[in-house]
């Protein structure tokens, strides 16, 4: 090699601009990142999921990204060569969003441990799910004195004004509004019921709120008396001193599977998978449904306890009675539309 | 050392030194607001046909230009009441003494100093069914059901108002700043009223900072997705969270480049109407 001062020139700039970006080495490992959810999400899985995963994994280094699921997909989407992350967490519908654009790896079902444990519904080839959301009836118990019962009740005519919901950007506001069309005899397919049920509401509501956070907020401002919400959400408020309390509508409450995806392209395959089994695992699973995390757990060696076996279901039997699981393939075919009607429609 | 020196005109700069920032505009400005554009033009989610059809879909649809037409009078709205009342703070400032100038500024910036986030949280509890508000109308007896204060949008041009105050209070203290107060004086010998001096000679001179400030306040207010999504609630569609819930839940990039492009020709088509009203400002206020 033929040291002159051009090729001395660029070895240098080289070595500098590698000092400089580190990112620019490629080869370089990173460690492992794991998109989880924002709020109660983070705290709990900080807490519980990470240690566990550490301490099998001889302090193997990781970080948390918490985001919420569609700015995973995006930022997954934008470098899909070289992900800068390597487990998401997703809801049902951009579950199959990303599973759609070819985002996500298969779970190596055979390598798992703990896998053929998850009972029926959380077996998802794409990514298990670890964990449920369940979204039934929220209310406060100060102002409502009779506990409600079902969906029906919040167009009780004595809950004028004091009704919250969210609108369709949510898991949440979805998932109700398909439930609220079964209960009017549609479906997945057809919402049109919900809709004209929704128009019979109006008097009633007092807010639609932006998202199940700003839902949260309304609960402790005194806004609204009644809405649907997030088991998880509402025992953080409860913990805060909120009066507030969570009941499953007798039509049954309805259940989000949260899956949990290794990125397709990730440097850190080996690592993601260890994450998610720790995730499966009946340890991390106990600790997160016990207080103050009180997460529906999947594994079916898991005992119900607590607050969860009081006011959810006291086995994985009475559970899978008790929730409703809904096809979010059919919903993201029409989601766009119903975003858009709703958006039309409903002015309060 | 080439050429000498002395040649060179004093009033002309290198353009080197501009160099490193018109690089950085280019790289991390134009280049992503033409690659927005060039999704704009596609047909399908995919980004694979090309074609005007999502600009189509906008402009013919009576619903989106409605969102559009809410925002724009949404900015005008908060921009007027930013005007009415910062006006009288910052011609207040000029004619008290250093403490109380010092206790005004300190008000004014204040707000600059708290989280967007945060103030708009204050604004639920003031507007609230239980807030502030309702809470010493009722004590009063003054009502007897709570006002619907929270999640209309009244509440929303108040709160806009609140956050954006100071991109208006701060130019129009600069712009009165700069009038001599002997031409009040002036004025006044020459036999105007007060009002009558107001009208002729201090709003006129205080035009370009009139002009600024409505120029800050407007695009900051419509473009407030925080503060216009929490205290307008779920159903209160502006432009921003219209651009959301089609980037972010509906993955529907091209539509929500599409909507971005025309938020923007709106808002510079607008702004350009302040500046052309700047420029007649100044022949107005020379006469």
């Amino acid at each position: 090699m033929i040291l002159n001062r051009r090729s001395l020139m660029t070895t240098a700039l080289t070595l500098g601009a590698m000092k400089a970006f580190p990112g620019l080495s490629f080869a370089q490992a990173r460690p492992l990142v794991f998109a989880t959810f924002t709020g109660s999400w983070e705290e709990a899985h900080k807490a519980v999921l990470v240690p566990a995963f550490r301490k099998a994994n001889a302090d193997a280094a990781m970080v948390l990204d918490p985001m919420l699921s569609v700015d995973q997909i995006a930022k997954v989407n934008a470098a899909k060569a070289n992900p800068p992350i390597d487990v998401m967490l997703h809801d049902p519908g951009p579950a199959l969003v990303a599973i759609g654009q070819d985002l996500v790896e298969p779970y190596p079902v055979e390598k798992s441990a703990y896998y053929k444990d998850l009972i029926a519904e959380a077996q998802e080839p794409m990514g298990p799910a670890p964990f449920f959301q369940v979204v039934g009836l929220t209310y406060n118990p100060e102002a409502v004195k009779t506990p409600p019962t079902s969906w029906a009740d919040l167009w009780k005519p004595e809950f004028k004004g004091r009704v919250g919901i969210t609108n369709l950007n949510s898991t949440l506001g979805t998932g109700w509004l398909v439930e609220i069309a079964k209960m009017r005899g549609g479906s997945e397919a057809n919402v049109d019921p919900a809709f004209k049920a929704l128009e019979e509401l109006k008097p009633n509501l007092a807010a639609v709120a932006a998202n199940p956070g700003a839902l949260a907020t309304l609960f402790q401002q005194g806004q609204i008396d009644i809405s649907p919400g997030n088991f998880n959400a509402i025992q953080i408020l409860k913990a805060r001193g909120v009066p507030v309390e969570f009941v499953a509508p007798k039509e049954g409450a309805i259940a989000f599977k949260t899956t949990i995806h290794i990125v397709k392209n990730s440097p850190n395959r080996e690592l993601a998978f260890k994450l998610i089994e720790a995730a499966l695992t009946p340890e991390v699973q106990t600790t997160l449904m016990n207080p103050p995390y009180l997460i529906v757990p999947t594994n079916s060696k898991v005992t119900m306890g607590g607050e969860i076996a009081r006011v959810l279901a006291k086995d994985t039997a009475e559970l899978k009675k008790k929730f409703v699981f809904q096809d979010w393939k059919k919903i993201n075919e029409q989601r766009s539309a119903w975003i858009e009607r709703f958006n039309r429609e409903i002015k309060i | 050392m080439g050429a000498a020196p002395a040649s060179r005109d004093v009033t002309s700069y290198g353009m080197g030194l501009a160099a490193p920032l018109a690089l950085f505009f280019l790289l991390f400005f134009v280049a992503p607001l033409l690659q927005l554009f060039w999704l704009s033009l596609h047909n399908d989610t995919a980004g694979l046909h090309w074609g005007l059809g999502q600009y189509l879909h906008f402009l013919a649809d009576p619903f989106s230009l409605s969102v559009l037409g809410s925002t724009l009078l949404l900015g005008a709205e908060v921009t007027a009441v930013c005007l009415v009342l910062g006006f009288p703070i910052a011609w207040l400032y000029q004619r008290v003494g250093p403490r109380l100038q010092t206790i005004i500024i300190l008000i004014v910036l204040l707000p600059l100093l708290t989280s967007v986030v945060v103030r708009t949280f204050a604004w639920i509890v003031i507007l609230g069914r239980q807030g502030i508000i309702n809470a010493t109308l009722q004590s009063l007896g003054i009502i007897d059901t709570p006002l619907k204060l929270l999640y209309t949008q009244f509440g929303v041009v108040i709160a806009l108002a609140q956050v954006q105050m100071p991109l208006m209070t701060l130019p129009l203290i600069t712009a009165l700043g700069r009038i001599d107060p002997n031409l009040d004086d002036a004025s006044c010998s020459l036999g105007a009223g007060s009002w009558r001096t107001f009208f002729r000679v201090v709003l006129p001179l205080s035009l370009p900072g009139v002009i600024a400030g409505c120029t800050l306040t407007y695009a900051a207010a419509i473009t407030a997705f925080i503060t216009q999504s929490l205290v307008g609630g779920g159903q209160m569609l502006f432009m921003p969270m219209y651009l959301y819930q089609q980037a972010s839940t509906l993955q529907n990039w091209p539509f929500a480049s599409a909507i971005s492009i025309i938020f923007l020709l709106a808002v510079l088509a607008v702004v350009s109407v302040f500046t052309t009203l700047g420029r007649l400002s100044r022949g107005y206020g020379g006469a």
